[in-house]
């Protein structure tokens, strides 16, 4: 009886060309060149790279879209591209540059529209709707712009939401984790899996092999990381062994 | 004749062709878009090796923009004279004769049966699934998968998955090899099954 592998993704938050990655969305630091970068994740037996430009809606992105396509030249496995991307025009940019899917947030908040417009216009396997997460007075709340303006609206409203207008995966980051190292925020990912009808993404927090394997038991179809392999922490095989180790089914690359 | 490079790919009006460019690239081909029937004429189709047809979009849009251009009967004789073709997801349920995904859309009807709708956990399926098959070159591969449809049962079935319900992950029938997942997305172990087809 086959059944899907459980994915490990490794982001590259990118600013200006290169990687960056901050605690807390914040104090960016650069972590190296995003097409050498994203080769050698891919060596190392990840499953996607996500390419999440996060301070575009901050600034300009003007040449993100050569980045895009160096990368997506190099790779094998599936790309998907988010940040900065506000209209139906940016999403054709961006997958016309080379990326298999694009990831949607501040926008997909904005002009729910778009959700639907890009799921008809290319199918829901191209888009990924990215929510971050905070908690504010032990309540979920969605955020946008890079973590920075709260929004007011319940997460799991708005999952179901986007499943509704066509998404066909969410990555769904918990920034109170986020560059914390504490792992994963399991019981929001349970709570989530459990209801929802399309692959839900864990993210943030993570920054050891345990952490995947504590989020795929706690029910996710699939866990970003960023730091913890940049740092050169550990690599993507050594958490894919950890995994193989708990009996959780990974891709033989 | 070892040495042609070129792979004509049929554009099918759906969704970006610059993971296949990439790949078929990266495995030592040439790729060349064709748009309509007049881009391969008597002539200049013997300077193929083979043909792929890409497999992004909905069933009935790529009927449609094949019969528009003149590129389903391009398809239906290359099948015929039993060149060497290569479908990836609807480029393999087009050679069906109908889907659920649009129905009274015929579809090119070379091979017996229907797609439908898979019963699967989550919708779309995407992700990484190992073949069940007992041919060397794809039994037991890890490859990745992005669908909503299927063909279930049929008789040139090649391998198999299961997601929720089990389906065809293969066809192979005279010189058409094709792949319900994507191979040009599936590592090293999907460019090894795109060698095999094309060399």
């Amino acid at each position: 009886m086959s059944k899907l592998k459980s994915r490990v993704i490794v982001c590259l938050d990118v600013a200006n060309g290169r990687v960056v990655k901050g605690v807390n969305f914040k104090g960016l630091k650069d972590m190296g060149d995003p097409v050498e970068l994203a080769i050698n994740y891919q060596e190392q037996g990840a499953d996607e790279i996500m390419f999440l430009d996060i301070k575009a809606t901050l600034e300009n992105r003007k040449n993100a879209l050569d980045t895009v396509t160096n990368v997506a030249k190099n790779l094998s496995i599936p790309f998907t591209v988010g940040g900065g991307l506000n209209s139906y025009g940016d999403v054709v940019a961006f997958l016309d540059a080379g990326a298999d899917k694009v990831a949607l947030n501040t926008a997909a908040v904005k002009t729910p529209d778009l959700i639907d417009q890009i799921a008809i216009g290319f199918g829901s396997q191209c888009l990924v709707v990215a929510i971050d997460v905070n908690q504010v007075n032990e309540q979920y709340q969605v955020f946008i712009n890079g973590g920075h303006t709260p929004t007011h609206k319940d997460p799991f409203k708005w999952i179901s939401e986007v499943e509704q207008r066509g998404a066909g995966e969410i990555l769904l980051t918990a920034m109170h984790k986020d560059g914390t190292g504490e792992g994963f925020d399991n019981d929001l990912m349970a709570k989530v899996c459990q209801k929802s009808s399309i692959q839900i993404i864990a993210s943030g927090g993570a920054s050891n092999a345990q952490d995947f394997v504590d989020t795929f038991k706690a029910g996710s179809d699939a866990a970003l990381a960023a730091g913890m392999f940049h740092r050169g922490e550990t690599t993507v095989s050594k958490v894919k062994e950890k995994l193989i180790q708990n009996s959780i089914e990974v891709r033989k690359c | 004749m070892t040495d042609i490079k070129k792979v004509a790919v049929i554009d099918t009006g759906a969704g970006n062709l610059f993971s296949l460019f990439s790949c078929l690239k990266r495995i030592g081909l040439e790729p060349v878009m064709i748009s309509q029937a007049s881009d391969i004429d008597k002539q200049s189709e013997k300077q193929f090796k083979a043909m792929v047809i890409p497999g992004q979009g909905r069933f009935g849009s790529v009927m449609q923009r094949l019969n528009d251009n003149g590129l389903s009967k391009v398809i239906i004789d290359w099948y015929l004279q039993d060149r060497t073709i290569v479908g990836i997801c609807v480029g393999l349920q087009i050679f069906f004769q109908s889907s659920e995904e649009d129905l009274g859309v015929e579809g090119l009807g070379l091979l017996e049966g229907r797609v439908t709708k898979l019963n699967s956990p989550k919708q779309p399926m995407v992700g990484w699934c190992s073949l069940n098959s007992d041919i060397p070159f794809l039994s037991d591969r890890d490859v990745y998968f992005v669908n909503s449809y299927a063909v279930k049962e049929s008789r040139f079935a090649t391998s198999l998955v299961s997601y929720g319900d089990e389906f065809s992950a293969s066809i192979q029938s005279k010189g058409l090899t094709a792949f319900q997942f994507h191979p040009e997305k599936s590592g090293k172990q999907g460019e090894e099954i795109l060698k095999q087809c094309l060399n």
